[in-house]
């Protein structure tokens, strides 16, 4: 019997071969595959290697391969939920980003988990560290700054999914603002939500806002009159605020009479149907978070 | 007049396959916990976060059809493949005029027979949920909706049962792979279920590749990206049904099911290649 025949390698030469089939079968079906592949790819969430390796820890195999992904990150940000109130902040982390791996749809996975990483997340380690009275100011900053650059990681990776949703501008601006105290980085992102069509008719009043809080008065000034022109006479616009405002700056601005902005008339008209509930406050909002 | 009756014997084996497979209690019980689990997808949409009721009810009905027809298409070809084998009826079969090509292919269009079943019934069932909830929340509308068009393309949620079926369809023959040269049951789902993981994730290292430089890393998974078929490419369930702007084209709908069509094929005269030298 010759060393070709052994029966190992005769085993050996049949897998080669059936591999080699495959092969040729998987350079063949290419060109029918790559164009649908494409098509398929664009409308389907991004799933990473690291991602993976999360779900399939939480024994989420069937999550991972497609099917019921939605229900399992519904019970996977329940499950979150009970880890935020254990503020076990290393694992909250860690569920947020496989959360919104398994179902990016959502907003309110993105925004939420950025607010609990973002707002709560700082004061649980200032905590840890011995609590605002121990921790110098310095350091509780380097808190907040670095987790606030972690939500708006987040943020940004939530915005490769939906470039134009206003929220999630809205989002950063809100970090800015309301965590680190930053009104000229909050005024970019606020202005940044007022220009996506789905905005609210406040982000633009806050960015005006925000540039009087800066000194910048005669640009409020200008831009609160060019907002004014532009919008609607809807009672969401609450145009009549927005006059308020006006005329408060150009007693600032001490505008001669003569120059003061004249409004036009115009009939009030009604909300358009299908419009936003703008400045409503939104509904998910998670239990616990400062807007 | 010989590939007439080929044809004939396909058919006939295919027929009895079938029948068994329908009486079979473990198809039943799959089916019928399939039907609840869809039907109570209302149910488990109080747990919801963010998504719409009719996306989620089809997400639902989606991810049933997809795991338990995963589930049912390796346990029934595996336990019609060994049924014929352990109970040595395939014996009696093959000492007649019949070819061992044309026993698999019958053996997979019976399993194949199950799985058009299975994926109709769920597709209707989903169909139906679908319908009421449309039609309770219509109601509940009234006027205030404006609409373009239905809120649901049904036909869709039919594309996808189909292209499922198409899928299911490669993994049945598949599974007659791995049965062709495995002598047990338990070995040949679980080889059958590593396969499916890796045809439905092999997308990964494929992506992965792309961004490697070239060597022998690149080249070993880009050789895993050819040997297996991409499962990945059937999980359409986000662009179809509500997504106008983003509709499935039907060109891409065909290109899938003459890749399910060929790879089936493949795996069939694979499985026929190990089969012809087994011993009965």
């Amino acid at each position: 019997m010759s060393v070709l025949q052994h029966p190992l390698i005769v085993r050996l030469s049949r897998v080669l071969t059936i591999l080699l089939i495959l092969l040729l079968l998987g350079l063949l079906t290419r060109p029918i595959e790559a164009p649908a592949w494409k098509v398929v790819k664009a409308g389907q969430p991004e799933m990473n290697l690291e991602a993976i390796e999360g779900a399939l820890g939480q024994g989420l195999v069937v999550g991972v391969l497609g099917g019921f992904r939605a229900i399992l990150a519904d019970f996977l940000w329940i499950r979150t939920n009970t880890i935020w109130e254990r503020r076990d902040r290393v694992k909250l982390d860690a569920m947020v980003r496989l959360v919104t791996t398994l179902d990016p749809r959502p907003d309110f996975f993105w925004i939420n988990g950025s607010r609990m990483i973002a707002y709560d997340v700082p004061n649980w380690r200032i905590r840890e560290e011995g609590g605002y009275d121990a921790v110098p100011k310095v350091r509780q900053q380097a808190i907040d700054y670095d987790q606030a650059q972690q939500a708006f990681d987040l943020l940004d990776e939530a915005l490769e999914f939906y470039p134009d949703k206003a929220k999630l501008y809205l989002e950063k601006g809100q970090i800015y603002l309301n965590r680190l105290k930053d009104d000229a980085r909050a005024a970019e992102w606020f202005l940044a939500a007022s220009q996506q069509a789905d905005a609210p008719y406040y982000a633009a009043r806050i960015y005006a806002e925000l540039l009087r809080k800066q000194g910048l008065d005669t640009e409020a000034y200008s831009y609160l009159k060019d907002l004014h022109r532009e919008l609607p006479n809807v009672p969401y616009a609450q145009k009549g605020i927005i006059l308020e405002r006006i005329r408060e700056l150009e007693n600032a601005l001490k505008i001669p009479f003569w120059q003061r902005f004249q409004p036009a008339v115009e009939p009030m008209l009604e909300e358009p149907r299908g419009a936003p509930a703008f400045d409503a406050p939104e509904p998910h909002d998670h239990a616990g978070h400062a807007h | 007049m010989s590939l007439l009756n080929s044809f004939t014997r396909i058919r006939l084996i295919a027929g009895t396959t079938f029948l068994e497979a329908v009486r079979q209690k473990f198809f039943n019980s799959l089916l019928i916990i399939s039907i609840a689990l869809v039907a109570s997808s209302t149910f488990f949409q109080q747990f919801d976060f963010g998504t719409g009721e009719l996306k989620f009810i089809t997400d639902f009905g989606f991810g049933a059809l997809f795991f338990f027809g995963s589930i049912l298409s390796i346990t029934a070809t595996t336990q019609l493949f060994f049924n014929e084998i352990e109970n040595r009826t395939a014996l009696t079969m093959l000492a007649k005029p019949v070819y061992k090509l044309e026993f698999l292919a019958g053996k997979f269009l019976g399993a194949h027979l199950l799985m058009l079943s299975f994926s109709l019934v769920i597709t209707l069932v989903l169909s139906g949920i679908l319908y009421w909830r449309e039609a309770a929340l219509l109601a509940r509308l009234g006027e205030d909706v404006l609409l373009d068009g239905p809120l649901v393309r049904y036909g869709d949620v039919f594309v996808f049962g189909f292209l499922q079926w198409i899928k299911f369809g490669i993994l049945a023959a598949i599974t007659l792979f791995v049965a062709s040269f495995s002598n047990t049951n338990l070995y040949t789902i679980i080889v059958s279920f590593f396969v499916l993981i890796i045809c439905q994730l092999q997308y990964i290292a494929r992506d992965a590749y792309s961004g490697m430089e070239a060597g022998l890393e690149r080249f070993l998974v880009m050789g895993l990206g050819l040997i297996f078929p991409n499962f990945q490419l059937f999980n359409i369930g986000d662009q179809l049904v509500f997504d106008v702007e983003q509709a499935l084209p039907l060109t891409t709908v065909l290109r899938l099911a003459v890749y399910g069509l060929i790879y089936t094929c493949a795996f069939i005269l694979l499985a026929q290649v190990n089969f012809r030298r087994r011993e009965i």
